[in-house]
């Protein structure tokens, strides 16, 4: 059983992870976990301490738990570079913060880093309308490059082969030969996938009423910086990690909306793609890393989410429909945690032990949320 | 040229646009400045928005324009709202009300509810799409602040068959200097009127310190037109002018409406991840007749519904005050 304590300030409640019912449970997890998020509160996506808040959390858990493995997301320059007009002076300073944050941290903790870009941001450019199509189009509400569409009409697509915005009009079977025994749910996959060129976005039903400024762009490669070697694909990151376990604290750290042009650290290039596809930000591409196998299945770019969240168990998980497997935390055989604010993908692509990350939708900031997943394992250290 | 959408009657002459700025005057006639432009379209849950007593668990469409006739200093939505509608024109969404129908359909939605920012704002384009909806068999709802002109109250109710109506205090010198605007009395008298012709919910965001003081004068307001009109009680998130502001004690803010759970057979506290507030009993003996799970800003849900024949309580069998049936086919109705 994994157990949910939602914190929303002088207000704590705990809960099952799959089913959101009430539970009541007191053990040493819980104990560390209610203490942290009550020392920690959410200052917001977009505070200027956003990101301090994921190294200070992550080093009281350090200090009361001490992991062997630690997965740290830093997510605040990808919403302000999003929703905000930076100069490039603001958008260097804003750079210059996350890596400050990030050599704060290792200070502090002396833990050996693994620093993962996910990609680069561009400027937006313009949206390309897809509300008039006979078909369904959907695009997630963080995608930019690319849009499901779910039974076009020939009409439809005769419109959209006329679009110079549009890179590639991919068939569903076009996308599952690109990924050779990647596991899929058939139904799942749109019938057609729409490729936009970069800084093009695509406007759906859901598309958020924000103005967007910056988006995800072109990153076939993503930086890597870590003193344990190289990666030549994000599937190896997995294996690098868990192979160096034994030897090393390692603090994995997610840098969202940061490629390789704005890293600002010695790195190599670990490929994020598959012929023309690249993975932009998100669970899929988390999973990838997470899992050390291909998930861009896993919930398929534009698939209608809307036909199977109805009510759905893990209401806490997003799409999440069930706690993926074979994480790169889970079965480890060592301590691990996981905290990060951007949402509930820091307690489902890990796959740690204890994960705390914040509980905000569309920028709205309600507070923050634990998750101990395998808590009756989870034992006092005898020191 | 005066417009007569909402009580500030706005001069509209000489190409004014009013405080909205939705409005001017086009040949003597006061005209939307941005027709069928909308700033949100997207699929939702009833009971997110909220509504708990009408068309309970359906799916919804729901949608929105700009601008806003209040000055609410904790607005949530000021990136749309509080924005001059202008700055927004190379995005705006434009969709017919044929387009908008389509996509309801299309995403199997049971009903359409306008639900950023307030709809007096574009009422000559929800009356379009009201027609649409008729035709498509849709029913309308939408959250208003009701601060119309008695004219577009009666507008307001021709499209909406459902409101959740926001009174967000009770004090002339609370809506003076939060919200904007120099008397609540043309609120309170469009709520009486809308709730005698149509279903009606009552949503009152509080901040502590602010206006939690005037929660007892809310619920003896409501208490007079009708007990049975639900009530939520929002646990505000203060963003805009106000948000640095500190989160409202829940306990205490709970504690506050003890009183009016006494006067009102519906109070929810709500707006927060894993509220206690948001199922519905009968006022009668007790009996849990609706289960509700709330993801707070994430959303809330109905997780079941136990009522007898649509709207009765199982135990007792008095009627509990629902507009419209639930949807789910799934849904776990008491046999």
């Amino acid at each position: 059983m994994s157990i949910v304590i939602v914190d929303a300030r002088e207000w704590q409640n705990m809960l099952d992870l799959k089913t959101g019912e009430k539970i009541q449970v007191e053990n040493y997890s819980t104990e560390i976990l209610r203490g942290v998020l009550q020392r920690h509160h959410y200052p917001g996506d977009v505070d200027q301490l956003s990101n301090r808040w994921v190294s200070e959390t992550a080093l009281d858990l350090i200090g009361q738990y001490h992991p062997q493995l630690v997965c740290l997301m830093y997510s605040r320059q990808y919403f302000i570079s999003r929703f905000n007009p930076l100069s490039e002076t603001e958008r260097i300073r804003l750079l210059e913060e996350v890596f400050s944050e990030v050599e704060f941290m290792l200070a502090q903790s002396g833990y050996t880093p693994v620093i993962v870009g996910t990609g680069n941001l561009t400027e937006h450019i313009a949206e390309l309308d897809l509300n008039g199509l006979d078909g369904l189009a959907i695009s997630g509400n963080w995608s930019a490059r690319y849009a499901g569409l779910h039974k076009p009409t020939p009409k439809d697509l005769a419109y959209l082969s006329t679009l110079p915005e549009i890179e590639r009009i991919a068939a569903r079977q076009e996308l599952i030969d690109l990924f050779p025994g990647a596991e899929c749910i058939l139904e799942r996959i749109p019938e057609y996938l729409l490729v936009a060129k970069e800084g093009f976005t695509f406007r759906t039903s859901g598309t958020p009423g924000r103005k967007i400024y910056r988006v995800p762009g072109i990153s076939y490669q993503i930086p890597v910086a870590t003193p344990l070697g190289n990666v030549e694909t994000i599937t190896g990151l997995r294996k690098l990690v868990r192979d160096n376990l034994k030897d090393h604290k390692i603090a994995l750290i997610i840098l969202e909306g940061i490629g390789e042009q704005d890293f600002r650290t010695p790195y190599s290039a670990s490929k994020n793609s598959m012929g023309w596809y690249y993975y932009e930000p998100g669970e899929n591409q988390l999973l990838t890393m997470s899992t050390g196998t291909q998930q861009v299945f896993a919930f398929p770019n534009g698939y209608n989410y809307l036909e199977e969240n109805d009510n759905k168990e893990f209401p806490f998980s997003g799409y999440f429909k069930k706690i993926p497997a074979g994480t790169i935390a889970e079965d480890s055989g060592f301590r691990s945690i996981a905290v990060g604010n951007h949402s509930m993908h820091t307690h489902m692509v890990f796959g740690a032990d204890i994960c705390v990350e914040c509980f905000a939708r569309n920028l709205y900031n309600q507070g923050c949320m634990g998750v101990i997943h395998r808590t009756a394992e989870i034992q006092q250290e005898n020191h | 040229m005066r417009c007569n959408y909402c009580e500030w009657r706005c001069d509209l002459s000489a190409g004014q646009a009013g405080v909205c700025r939705m409005y001017r005057e086009e040949q003597g006639a006061v005209k939307e400045r941005f027709p069928m432009q909308w700033s949100a379209c997207s699929v939702s849950r009833m009971e997110s928005m909220p509504f708990y007593h009408a068309h309970p668990d359906s799916r919804t469409l729901t949608i929105g324009t700009y601008g806003c006739n209040f000055s609410c200093r904790y607005c949530s939505n000021a990136h749309v709202a509080r924005r001059d509608p202008l700055e927004f024109k190379a995005e705006m969404n434009g969709m017919a009300p044929e387009e908008l129908i389509r996509m309801a359909l299309k995403h199997g939605c049971q009903n359409i509810v306008f639900n950023v920012n307030e709809p007096a704002m574009s009422l000559q384009s929800l009356l379009k799409l009201k027609q649409n909806a008729d035709q498509a068999g849709l029913p309308m709802g939408c959250l208003t602040n009701a601060y119309t002109t008695e004219e577009s109250t009666e507008i307001l109710a021709a499209i909406f068959s459902f409101l959740n109506i926001g009174l967000k205090g009770f004090s002339a010198e609370f809506h003076r200097n939060y919200i904007g605007i120099g008397s609540i009395d043309p609120i309170l008298r469009n709520i009486s009127r809308l709730a005698k012709i149509r279903h009606i919910e009552v949503t009152t965001p509080v901040i502590e310190g602010v206006n939690d003081s005037e929660l007892g004068a809310i619920s003896e307001f409501i208490a007079g037109i009708d007990p049975d009109i639900p009530w939520h009680v929002f646990r505000l998130l203060p963003e805009h002018e106000m948000k640095s502001v500190a989160y409202p004690s829940i306990e205490r803010i709970n504690q506050l409406l003890q009183t009016a759970r006494k006067k009102l057979s519906y109070v929810y506290f709500h707006n927060f991840v894993g509220s206690d507030w948001v199922n519905t009993v009968c006022p009668d003996c007790g009996t849990r007749v609706i289960e509700r799970f709330s993801l707070g800003c994430g959303g809330d849900r109905m997780d079941k519904f136990l009522c007898k024949e649509g709207n009765q309580c199982p135990s007792c069998g008095r009627r509990i005050k629902i507009h419209g049936r639930p949807y789910q086919t799934d849904v776990k109705e008491a046999t």
